[in-house]
């Protein structure tokens, strides 16, 4: 054997053995949590009546602050319960995947907030409205990308949890777009609050419940 | 080159399918026959025969257990298949050492 073999053989060795490292940490947890997270936020917004966009923007941006604060949490709680490194290469792999979509969605809340001063949505209010209803779908469809391609690197539930995701919020934006009468107030307030509480709320809540009687008990990196 | 290294690689982990599968196990606590098929894209017959190979070697563990009402198979490396895999790293490295123009 050559020595430009042996370093063939390594590489195709270091190719594989990178490919294998899934990330396996318990999901069920994190899915329960951002779900109970998302579904309590919601009601709490809606009692609340946060419609106006830069209140909004900011308060779910708060709730998004706790559920990656928490999720962060119960995943290093994981990694040194089992003595392993928090930042392995499937952890990296994962939030590498995860970011495009979520800064866009970020940045997307930024410029909405943003948009609220001196321009032709601010003048009228049915441009304000369009911002509430439009950013959480547009938060949604992100979201969805950004599950499925985290799912390249972790079971492979969570690319269609990503499509699941994907569709709903495509769908819910289409109808957006055929209504042909602006939203009162309040039903502003239902269907801003009412679509974060499903895609957010529900929908991890209904997947962390089937990941807790499904998921194999013993959970590695 | 000195052919004593090369005459030291493991038999059993020098074939290119088993040492995928083995490089795979390294990097993994455990992995289940569906994952590793996929990946690797070998037949059945093909992965069975080399984790049975692997098994009689004493490399590889093999766990036969039901998820969900379905038979679930899952191997990992076992202390000799992860002494024998990182001798044969060590050996693959020793090659190209060798080989340095000084």
């Amino acid at each position: 054997m050559d020595s430009n073999l042996a370093a063939e053989h390594l590489q195709v060795i270091r190719t594989l053995m990178e490919r294998s490292a899934v990330y396996r940490r318990a999901l069920a947890p994190v899915m329960i949590f951002a779900g109970a997270l998302g579904l309590s936020a919601a009601v709490l917004g809606w009692k609340l009546g946060i419609v106006q966009p830069k209140l909004f923007v900011g308060y779910w941006y708060g709730v998004a602050a706790v559920g990656v604060i928490g999720a962060f949490m119960m995943v290093r709680r994981q990694a040194w319960q089992q003595s392993e490194p928090f930042w392995s290469p499937p952890t990296r792999r994962v939030a590498q995947a995860v970011l495009p979509p979520l800064t866009a969605g970020f940045l997307l809340g930024v410029m909405a907030v943003a948009a609220t001063k001196g321009t032709f949505m601010a003048a009228n209010a049915g441009g304000s409205r369009f911002i509430v209803l439009a950013l959480p779908l547009a938060w949604i469809v992100l979201y969805g990308c950004a599950l499925h391609a985290s799912g390249f690197f972790m079971t492979r539930g969570m690319r269609l949890f990503g499509w699941v995701v994907i569709s709903g919020g495509c769908a819910a934006f289409s109808f957006l777009l055929m209504t042909s009468q602006p939203p009162s107030d309040q039903a502003l307030l239902n269907l801003s609050h009412g679509l974060m509480g499903f895609f957010f709320g529900a929908l991890h809540l209904a997947y962390g419940v089937y990941l807790y009687f499904t998921e194999p008990r013993r959970n590695e990196t | 080159m000195k052919p004593e290294a090369f005459l030291q690689l493991d038999r059993v982990i020098h074939e290119k399918g088993r040492l995928a599968i083995m490089s795979m196990l390294a990097a993994s606590p455990e992995l289940s026959f569906t994952e590793m098929r996929d990946a690797l894209s070998m037949t059945d017959g093909n992965l069975t025969t080399h984790i049975r190979t692997l098994q009689e070697a004493g490399y590889v563990s093999v766990a036969k257990t039901f998820q969900n009402n379905r038979p679930h198979t899952a191997c990992s490396l076992t202390a000799a298949g992860k002494k024998a895999f990182t001798s044969y790293i060590n050996l693959l490295e020793q090659i190209i050492q060798q080989n340095k123009p000084k």
